[in-house]
């Protein structure tokens, strides 16, 4: 009795089918591939971290079920790593952003040279992590650093200050390597975003008499959003798994082990395979959680200026 | 947006099928690798005979070749044999990055390496994987002429995974014109706080050699980590006060601050640029001094006693292990048998600094000529003992070296620190 209403549905559904089935396939070798290069060795490594492997007897393990999570999230180590990983991400993620805005803002002025300024500033970014570090490491050592020295022979206070053998200046070396290293790379998503605001909006806001300030607060800022979220999102991706820094600069002493580092002493250096796989699947969780919490609050950002821009 | 429309596609079931053929093989391959249990137990044994007719070539590896010692014991060991050919490969900057190397090596029963520099410490571990060749017969028939003491840290249960090469026992260092050879700890820090231009400088940063450097104390003071039977017995008096003395030693500026940055390399560049009284260091220090403004300056001493205790220190050196899977074991064997003889002993001494394993390399007369600090250091090497001996040595060490570290930085007091020290060392030994 429905079916003549029904029909022309009928059609479009089977329109919708052939459509997905084509997806499907479409998309069937990139997800495959995915699978290949992530889920596999994700799944590895849950299953590694369901067991414990004798460091005693080579080839003996046992299931141990998730004794090894619970063992990690009961104890004061992975905490402290946890809240010191966060306290890393925020200070460093906020200061890289800022100082990129400004970065962006100023490559993205028309002047002489911009071109190969903007190769230069990209230069930091390019440098291994592990050679700035050991670079940070050998200027702000005590007595011979060139950091030390100078501030010593400026009479300025840090002179003799023992960097990287107290939590907070330990903290603050490591925040500032690494926003040396990855405020380019703020920068340049952020230039991106800039260069898709249209001039015409600028020449209006002139119409009207707007000031610089009131430019940049109205109408850059706002427009800029999705390009900062899509930076931040990014930058505390890296943030949350930060390694070398901490493990060139500290070895995790003065509280300054991250997540990964506990991770990697327990694989690495302990050999306790599953108990370190444990703590690389929390810190994979972490950084999970964080991601949808960013997508789910930021996200809708990203949408909404998508749809003003069109 | 532009709308997907279904066309004529082109059908990729090859593509996918492939693919999934792919994602199995990875999945099989990857979860294949469990073995069957091998240990100690079940390990292939070197034959001593058999480096005589060797030939071939053989790869040595093992850290950063800071003194030479590596490289030219390997070219002279060429030019000496004729027939085999033995190079040196370079696995890792640091000591900790040299272990993951060798462990990733032996764990993946990797070829390329037919002997692996260990140190000390690393047999217990490294034995009971079943990674190395028994070499007991090796070291029964070179044993005479090497130190006991350097032989023991080759043994795990009985029988010996590697010969001695080098050893090492930590030396004070101190500036003649400055301030007196130390006698004992106590003497040292009173005179180092005395001036400013006196100071210590040792290995303060949290790592290994945080936990040599405050086992040497240890030790001296009468303190041990582990009993006999292998139980833990760190929480003691002499724990307690060893950390009490270098905590306050940093407070009172015998020893500077920047130690708790410092492993070896900075602590010999701090010392070098004169602004110091004292530092412990190993003894290949003594060559790199010597080409500095400092060379006739500075005296060299075993380090010194506990009050009213003796002078102790700990073991460290390097020993010559074979890979459970090297290809050319006969060729290995020559290099060893090259490596302990009495007379390139005598160059591991004259050439590079370092402590040789055969005793009478010590009282030679260009030996003394080249290393006049040949005595002390015998003694020294005679007087150390070594770190407790465990396969999980790591973990061991790194509940010292966190806690000390702790409490020379001001954030756990000595208690607290003897208390969890024995407690992670405990859950340790209790590892699976």
């Amino acid at each position: 009795m429905a079916t003549k209403a029904l029909s022309p549905g009928r059609t479009v559904n089977g329109r919708d089918q052939a459509e997905r089935r084509l997806a499907v396939r479409m998309t069937a070798p990139a997800l495959a591939l995915m699978a290949l290069v992530a889920a596999v060795p994700i799944g590895y490594a849950i299953w590694l971290s369901l067991n414990q492997y004798s460091v005693r007897t080579a080839g003996l393990s046992r299931f141990v079920g998730l004794e090894n999570y619970v063992a990690a999230l009961s104890s004061p180590e992975w905490w402290a790593a946890f809240g010191q990983t966060f306290l890393f991400a925020a200070l460093s993620v906020s200061l890289e952003l800022v100082l990129g805005t400004g970065m962006a803002l100023l490559l993205n002025l028309a002047f002489k040279g911009r071109a190969v300024l903007r190769t230069v500033v990209l230069l930091p970014y390019a440098i291994v992590t592990v050679v700035s570090a050991i670079t940070w490491q050998t200027m702000f050592q005590p007595n011979m650093g060139l950091v030390t020295n100078v501030l010593s022979a400026l009479g300025l206070p840090g002179g003799d200050v023992v960097w990287l053998g107290e939590h907070g200046y330990a903290m603050a070396v490591i925040v500032l390597a690494d926003v040396w290293k990855t405020t380019p790379f703020a920068a340049l998503i952020i230039l991106a975003g800039l260069q898709v605001i249209s001039a015409e909006t600028y020449e209006a806001a002139e119409l009207d008499g707007a000031s610089k300030w009131q430019t940049f607060v109205h109408i850059t800022l706002p427009l800029l959003r999705p390009a900062i979220v899509l930076a931040a999102i990014f930058r505390t991706m890296d943030a949350l798994r930060v390694f070398d820094l901490p493990f060139v600069l500290t070895r995790g002493a003065n509280g300054t082990e991250s997540m990964s580092m506990l991770a990697y002493t327990q694989l690495r250096e302990n050999r306790l395979v599953g108990e370190g796989s444990a703590l690389s699947i929390l810190t994979f969780l972490t950084v999970m959680v964080v991601s949808v919490i960013y997508i789910r609050f930021a996200g809708g950002n990203i949408r909404e200026a998508g749809k003003e821009e069109q | 947006m532009t709308e997907l429309r279904a066309g004529s596609p082109r059908r990729p079931r090859l593509i996918i099928a492939a693919a999934a053929a792919m994602a199995a093989g990875l999945l099989i391959s990857g979860c294949g690798g469990g073995a069957a249990p091998q240990g100690a137990d079940n390990a292939a044994a070197a034959d001593p005979a058999s480096g005589a007719n060797a030939s071939g070539s053989i790869n040595v590896c093992g850290g950063k070749d800071a003194s030479g010692i590596y490289k030219g014991t390997a070219e002279q060991f060429t030019k000496a044999n004729g027939k085999v050919t033995a190079k040196y490969t370079e696995i890792g900057a640091t000591t900790d990055e040299a272990r993951t190397q060798t462990v990733q090596r032996l764990e993946g029963k990797s070829t390329e390496c037919d002997i692996f520099l260990t140190d000390v410490i690393w047999t217990s571990e490294f034995a009971s994987q079943g990674w190395l060749l028994d070499q007991t017969k090796l070291v029964e028939s070179s044993k005479d002429r090497l130190i006991p003491s350097t032989v023991e840290t080759t043994k795990y249960e009985d029988k010996y995974w590697a010969s001695p090469f080098f050893t090492n026992a930590g030396l004070v260092y101190y500036q003649k014109d400055k301030v007196a050879k130390p006698e004992t700890w106590q003497q040292l820090y009173a005179e180092a706080a005395k001036a400013p231009g006196n100071g210590y400088v040792y290995q303060g940063k949290q790592y290994e050699g945080l936990t040599v450097n405050f086992l040497e104390m240890l030790y001296s003071a009468g303190g041990e980590v582990l009993n006999d039977k292998g139980e833990v017995t760190i929480d003691s008096p002499e724990t307690r006060e060893v950390l009490e003395f270098m905590s306050n030693g940093l407070k009172d500026g015998s020893a500077d601050r920047a130690v708790l940055t410092y492993n070896e390399d900075p602590t010999r560049l701090a010392y070098e640029s004169g602004n110091f009284g004292y530092q412990r260091n190993w003894p290949h220090v003594y060559r790199l001094l010597n080409a500095t403004p400092l060379a006739g300056s500075f005296g060299v001493a075993p380090l010194p006693a506990w009050e009213g205790g003796k002078a102790s220190g700990v073991l460290g050196g390097w020993n010559l292990a074979i890979s459970a899977h090297s290809t050319n074991q006969a060729g290995a064997v020559a290099f060893i048998d090259f490596a302990t003889t009495p007379e390139w002993q005598k160059h591991v001494a004259m050439d590079y600094s370092q402590a040789p394993v055969n005793e009478a390399a010590y009282s030679d007369a260009a030996v003394l000529q080249k290393m006049p600090f040949a005595t002390e250091l015998l003694a020294s090497v005679k007087g150390a003992k070594p770190r407790p001996v465990s396969p999980v040595y790591p973990q061991i060490s790194q509940a010292i070296y966190k806690n000390v570290y702790a409490v020379l930085s001001g954030t756990a007091s000595a208690e607290d620190a003897v208390k969890s020290m024995a407690e992670e060392i405990n859950t340790a030994k209790a590892s699976f």
